[in-house]
Order: C-alpha cells, then structure tokens, then sequence
C-alpha cells in the first residue's frame, strides 16, 4: 500500500467580520491507495475546508498536503485539477445550468484533452452508461433531471478526467434513501473496477458503516480518532464517537442494541 | 368512544397548472387517536408536506388548488366552519413545527415579539408582562437554560438546535391538541436531532398532544411514533402500528424502502432492484390496524 494523499500539520483559520476561526487544526493523516476513507463529524467540525484544501480551492494556513508523494503546490498544475476531482451535496452548483450534460461532459474532456478527438462522443455515451444513465441523457439540461440522476452526471465527470481521487462532500445527503442506496453502490462498484480511491465526506455514520475502509472522526476542526471502520465502530475510543453513533436513528432492534451498547461505554 | 383528534377522509388534491391538471393526493384517509402519535412516511414529493398544509387551512387559501374529502378535527366537520374560526384554531388548537427552524423564524423581530404574537392569538388581551411570563416558562420546558436571554435575542444569534427548541416551544405555548411536525429536526446534527425528538416526546406526552409527525426518515419515526402510515405518490400504501411495521413490512414500497436504509451494524449497500411495479400495489393494514378497525 502507499499513501496516494498525505495531510501533515494541516490547518486552516479564517478571518471574518473581525473573528477568527480555527476551521482545521493541525491535522495529519493519509490516504491509501484504492481505499475509501470517511471523514465523519458534525456540522462545522472543518469536513468540507479539509475537501477544499485538497482540491486547491484555498491553500491552507499551516502545513503541507502531498499527492502521489509530490508536494502539492498552492496554484494547482492543470494534472492536479485532473487527478483530483470533487462531487459535491448539490450537483447543481457545480454542473453549469445552461451547458447539456453532454457539453458538460465533453467540457472536461476537451480541457484535459482526454482520448483522440474523434471518440469523445462516443465516450460520453460510454460515461453515462457507466453511471447507469442511457447515452441520450447527453442532451439535456441538468434542470430536467432528478437529484440521483444529477449525482450520476457529476460522478460520469470526475471518471471523464480519469481522476485518481475523488473527494466526495455529501453526495448522498439530499438524496431519498432508496436514490442513496442506489448511488452508494454505483460508487462503490465503481472504485473496484477502477481502483479509485475516495475521500468521502458525510454525516451519515450509517452510510459510512457500509462503504468506507476507513474512518476519520472531526470534532471542531482536530482529528480525535481515526482508523479501520470495523475498530471504529466496535470500540470507539473517544466519547465524541460514540455520542455520535449512538445518536443515529436506526430501522431495527439489532442496531439499537449495538448503539445501546456503544452508548454504555459513555463516561459522562 | 371519543371523536379522533384528527380524522382525514378520502382527501384528494390537485393543482390546476397553466399546462393542466397535476393531481397529487389520490384519495388518502387517516386518522390520529388523543395522545396518539401517528408517522406519515415517505419520499420526498410523495404529498406529506401539503396534508399538513390542508389540515392546517393553508393550501384552501391558494387559487390552484383543488380540495376534495372529509376533514373532521375533535368531530368537528372543518369545512363547516366559518373561515374565521377556522382560521382562528391555527396557533391555538392546532399548530405546526417546520423542518428548517432558522428560516422559519421571523429575522427581523427578536424571540419575544414573536411569541408574544403567538400567545396573543389564543389571549388577544395578554400583556407584556404576562406573555413574557408564558414565554419564560415554555422556554424553561424545552431545557433553556437563560430563556431571558433566548427571548430578546434575534433568530440568526441562535444555533440551529436552540431556534428548534424555541419554535417547539412556540408551537406547544397554546396547549394545542394537535401538533403537525414537519420533518422536525432534519437540518440539525444527529446528536442535536436525538435531543430535540426526545424534547419533544416528552412534552407532547406530558401535555397529552396528539402529533402528525411527517417525515422521510425511517429511523426518525420508529423511535418517535406509536403508529405508522407509508405513503407513496399521492397513495397511502401500508398502514399499522410501528412495531407491526417495521418488523414486519408488508408492501413492496416498504419493503424496499427499509431495505435501502444501510445498517449501522454493517452488511453493505444494498442491492435495490430498479423495478417499481409493485410499489404500486393498494394499501395493506396491518392486523387490527386499518381505518375501519381502528375508527369502529
Ligand atoms: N469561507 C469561510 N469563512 C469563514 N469561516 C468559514 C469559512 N468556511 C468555513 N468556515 C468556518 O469553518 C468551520 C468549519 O466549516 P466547514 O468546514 O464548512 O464544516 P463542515 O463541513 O464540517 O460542516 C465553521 O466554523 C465555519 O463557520
Ligand atoms: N403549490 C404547488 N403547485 C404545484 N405543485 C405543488 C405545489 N405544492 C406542492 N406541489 C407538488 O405536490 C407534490 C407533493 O409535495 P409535498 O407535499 O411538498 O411533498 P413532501 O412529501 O416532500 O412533503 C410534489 O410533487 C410537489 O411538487
Ligand atoms: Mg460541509
Ligand atoms: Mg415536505
């Protein structure tokens, strides 16, 4: 295994109306590659400034993030914005409401200049099929499709640029459950075909419990626990963990008895 | 036996669009018992969001609309009332939480204001004094620690779990019988969200409300519900106690929606087939748990 992006004393404030935040606090970790790790954690706890920062949206105020063992300079080369792609909550920020999916799609190819000019059209009939939508879906217009439909268009556009990584803020969480399921299992299907790897931000423990190999917990911009999904969810060490398992609303007597369980490990 | 808070026969709902008719509740009943607390389950855009609206009196108001079917609150046929005194029961003996509780807050006033307006719709004649009274009391109720300080605050000044408090507190000021909570909690953390409900579940027990509590999380309603109604499009499709359902669900729409839900113990993504056909399948109630039963 090597690590394909390493954070080291990460961290990140902000300055505004005279106050300051300490967003991310001196954050390590790495991420391996053909792995999918979860960065998990309340609402404010840093989750999307750490995806910013990796995708080079902002640089950071202290530390250095590396990809594929180079440093990754604060002006990203044209084959980091390749390599490194997001899917974000709300596809319709990101996908331009006057472009069709097709020109969207042939947008990153051209750009990256991806594959000889006289395929890319069949290749976007072939993207769009990959993410289970039929090649004439090229012709519309974002806003006359559904919001699982809309994640699938988003997704075809990261595996258009042939990213390597692919950061993933809460592509599921405006999606109904049964869209979710579906869009979760494309992803992960896709990550074994193409050996992937996903940094995959959420909320959702429940999501996280079924699709990443490992996770890391947030509380306030500090990373207070990270590792294997599997140790993570059997024996949280920290109570900020637990208080968060075992506050998901669960579907059967087995879960409640599992969080029951996390919930008495407690120390206040 | 005592009349049903809550009764909803038959209701139907279309809206006249410049390109025709959309119709989008096809007939729906049912009911919520005193005390009781009753789910209504479903996907986004299934029609949860406009039931409350029309027992509220609220999608009446709007020209598109096309209401048909029975409304009867604490046996009382509600669309033989006067406009008024229909218009009068919101905020007094029914009353609704919504999803989003920043937004939905007035920014401009503080707290107080607003409550006062609230307890004002019940006692037109309460004075400051007392309303602030009232206040400080309901906010004490849902764990507000400096209800002083929340009163003459402005809503943005507040967290998203504090502005949820206050706008159950505002909802339960007036004693209502009837609660309609719309996805109550949906836009907070888990672990705010799990306060709130519990929050809620006690007061509304306390009180003896009856709750509508509306909401696409499967989750939500088995830890908050005592009965439950599944609708898909416009179509109740499964109905019956919670226990009865989630351990045993019934309809295909049910079933597949509880099988997409992933387990916090593990086991995967599920596979969910894309074929809907039997999604379409009419209403099962569980057993002792249909209209009919229930309501004889
Ligand atoms: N552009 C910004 N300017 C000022 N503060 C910000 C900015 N972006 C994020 N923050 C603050 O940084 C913290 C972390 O935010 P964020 O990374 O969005 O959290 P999460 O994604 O985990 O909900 C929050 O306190 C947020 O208010
Ligand atoms: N004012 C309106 N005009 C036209 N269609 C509407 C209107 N309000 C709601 N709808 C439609 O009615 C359906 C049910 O909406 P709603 O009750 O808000 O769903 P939900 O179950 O998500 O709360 C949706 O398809 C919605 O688009
Ligand atoms: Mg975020
Ligand atoms: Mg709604």
């Amino acid at each position: 295994m090597s690590a394909i992006l390493e954070l080291s004393g990460v961290s990140k404030e902000f300055a505004a109306n005279g106050r300051r935040t300490l967003a991310v606090d001196n954050v390590s970790f790495s991420v391996e590659k053909g792995e999918c790790l979860a960065i998990v954690g309340e609402s404010g706890s840093g989750k999307s400034t750490i995806a910013n920062m990796i995708l080079g949206i902002y640089g950071a105020s202290a530390g250095a993030i590396a990809f594929a063992g180079e440093p990754l300079p604060e002006r990203r080369e044209k084959r980091h914005r390749r390599a490194i792609q997001l899917v974000q909550q709300n596809p319709l920020s990101s996908l331009n409401p006057r472009r069709t999916v097709g020109a969207s799609l042939r947008l990153a190819l051209d750009v990256h200049d991806i594959g000889p000019k006289a395929e890319r059209a069949e290749r976007i009939g072939a993207l769009l099929q990959e993410v289970g939508l039929e090649p004439d879906y090229a012709r519309r217009s974002p806003a006359a499709l559904s919001g699982g439909q809309r994640q699938r268009v988003a997704i075809a556009r990261a595996l258009a640029c042939e990213s390597e990584l692919v950061v993933l803020d809460e592509p599921t969480s405006a999606l109904d459950v049964l869209v979710q399921a579906r869009v979760l299992r494309l992803l992960a299907e896709l990550k074994a075909k193409r050996g992937l790897t996903y940094v995959f931000i959420t909320h959702d423990l429940s999501v996280v419990r079924n699709i990443a190999d490992r996770v890391a917990v947030f509380e306030r911009g500090r990373l207070i626990e990270i590792g294997t999904t599997e140790a993570v969810f059997s024996s949280p060490t920290h109570d900020y963990t637990r208080r968060l398992i075992s506050a998901v609303p669960v579907v059967s007597d087995a879960e409640a008895e599992m969080r029951q369980n996390i919930m008495e490990m407690t120390h206040d | 036996m005592t009349a049903p808070t809550l009764k909803i026969e038959n209701l139907k709902l279309g809206f006249k669009l410049w390109s025709g008719m959309i119709e989008v509740l096809h007939g729906i009943s049912l009911h919520i018992g005193k005390g009781e607390r009753v789910a209504l389950v479903g996907e986004s855009g299934s029609g949860k969001s406009v039931t409350a609206r029309i027992v509220l009196g609220m999608l009446q108001e709007m020209s598109s609309a096309r209401i048909s079917g029975g409304l009867t609150f604490e046996g009382i046929d509600l669309d033989k009332l006067k406009p008024r005194d229909r218009h009068h029961l919101r905020g007094t003996r029914m009353s609704m939480i919504f999803q989003d509780p920043t937004s939905s807050l007035n920014p401009v006033y503080p707290i107080f204001t607003q409550f006062r307006e609230v307890l004002a719709r019940a006692n037109p004649a309460i004075s400051d004094a007392e309303a602030r009274m009232k206040a400080i009391t309901a906010l004490a109720d849902v764990s507000i620690n400096e209800p002083e300080r929340v009163l003459d605050s402005y809503a943005f000044q507040l967290s998203g779990g504090m502005n949820q408090r206050v706008m159950i507190a505002m909802a339960l000021a007036n004693n209502p019988s009837l609660l309609l909570a719309d996805e109550p909690g949906t836009a907070l953390d888990v672990t705010v969200q799990a306060q709130t409900l519990k929050l809620m579940s006690d007061l509304v027990e306390q009180h003896g409300t009856s709750v509508l509590f509306i909401s696409h999380n499967l989750g939500v309603v088995r830890e908050f519900a005592d009965r439950v109604y599944v609708i898909y499009k416009g179509r109740i499709v499964e109905q019956g106690l919670t226990k009865q359902l989630f351990s045993n669900p019934q309809h295909p729409y049910t079933r597949a929606l509880l099988a997409a839900v992933p387990r916090i113990t593990g086991g995967g993504i599920p596979d969910i087939a894309e074929d809907t056909a039997g999604f379409h399948d009419p209403l099962i109630a569980h057993p002792g748990a249909s209209e009919k039963e229930l309501l004889s």
